[in-house]
């Protein structure tokens, strides 16, 4: 468990990310904000550069999922499932209670139960560093994400991986007060 | 994003701070529109400053991005965020290209479509044309110192995103100073235009797709 615990993203008020997508054959951009709420929720919105809203989901401090808005060409049921196991990756809310640990060769794997299957935490041995995250299918993986670059406990970089289809996002984080 | 690039176009007539005043119903709706489609006609080319500032009300924030435009009649539109990340869009009749801090993009057939609708809104407003747009209702309020033109869409695409824009119409020289979007989701974008300079020349490489 201390060791997944330096590499959960540490949102403390606001992030933002500059976030590229690929879909099948459609490239898009725009901006991530993750912001932490009174409640102790995060918040989740993207939007494109101009404003124009995609989505705006919620998790709460148990990882639990609420979707307050999706764009309706978007709103499809496997796509916000996608999008809310993405994010439960990253933000390792689950990554806190029941951890089992095993290693493969000079990798160390922290395996994390989600509400199906399972999230692989994997970092080398001595857990210096987080190599990658995988959620596998049938023996494959099914999404592999990479955050690299930490300051301040958050990932500068990450990158979401879906193999089954071509679904990529790449964001790298702005070091900026986004509210002025 | 139509509805921003719309917004946008409006909102580069003027950057004046809007003062909480009553509006009331215009007295002569018609003299009004004759008066301000005049008026944007005459605007040949425009060059801003913006800042447009995304309220997403159930979190208590807003993104504030800003950057440049650029218009020239009758349909070339340019803008280029610079904060807090780069992005290009340029639409140059029915040509449109989009640069973010990755890639140069081609707008695939469907969005082309809205590319296209957002062009010919924005056209409609910098010109003017926009309250005898077929895509919106419009009603006209005033105050001492502003027009208030609320457009409501009737277009349906454009209605599945905004329930209204509004347009806030200088009465000194019948500019657009602001322009507000409000979101079917209850957010709102609004965009302000600074430093601007109207009728400058500008060519038409300013708005290359190539």
């Amino acid at each position: 468990m201390a060791c997944l615990d330096q590499f959960r993203p540490s949102i403390k008020d606001k992030v933002l990310y500059n976030t590229s997508v690929d879909v099948l054959n459609h490239h898009f951009s725009g901006l991530l904000l993750f912001k932490k709420m009174e409640n102790e929720d995060i918040r989740i919105v993207f939007t494109n550069e101009m404003g124009f809203k995609f989505f705006d989901f919620a998790f709460d401090k148990e990882g639990r999922f609420t979707k307050y808005f999706v764009t309706p060409k978007m709103d499809k049921k496997a796509v916000v499932k996608t999008l809310q196991k993405d994010f439960s990756m990253i933000l390792m809310l689950q990554a806190k209670g029941d951890i089992k640990q095993f290693k493969n060769g000079d990798e160390l794997i922290s395996s994390v139960n989600w509400t199906k299957g399972k999230f692989y935490y994997i970092t080398d041995s001595n857990c210096t560093e987080l190599k990658r995250i995988e959620n596998v299918g049938k023996g494959k993986p099914v999404v592999v994400i990479t955050m690299k670059d930490y300051q301040d406990q958050l990932p500068g970089t990450i990158v979401i991986d879906h193999k089954k289809f071509k679904f990529n996002i790449s964001s790298q984080r702005i070091i900026e007060n986004v509210s002025k | 994003m139509r509805k921003i690039i719309l917004m946008l176009m409006l909102g580069l007539l003027g950057g004046l701070t809007v003062q909480a005043q009553q509006y009331k119903e215009l007295a002569n709706p018609a003299a009004f529109r004759e008066t301000f489609s005049k008026a944007a006609q005459q605007i040949k080319t425009i060059q801003s400053d913006f800042v447009q500032e995304k309220e997403l009300s159930m979190l208590a924030d807003k993104i504030t991005s800003k950057g440049k435009f650029w218009f020239k009649q009758a349909d070339k539109v340019k803008m280029e965020y610079l904060q807090p990340t780069y992005y290009l869009v340029i639409i140059n009749g029915k040509n449109i290209k989009i640069k973010d801090s990755k890639q140069v993009s081609k707008v695939s057939t469907s969005q082309s479509k809205i590319f296209q609708k957002i062009s010919k809104i924005t056209a409609d407003c910098v010109q003017g044309n926009i309250l005898n747009s077929s895509s919106f209702t419009s009603k006209v309020q005033e105050n001492n110192l502003f027009y208030k033109v609320v457009l409501t869409p009737k277009d349906k695409d454009i209605a599945t995103y905004f329930s209204n824009i509004e347009l806030l119409v200088d009465k000194k020289d019948y500019s657009v100073s602001k322009i507000v979007m409000q979101d079917t989701s209850g957010d709102h974008t609004t965009m302000t235009f600074i430093h601007k300079s109207l009728n400058v020349p500008l060519a038409d490489e300013v708005f290359s797709v190539n």
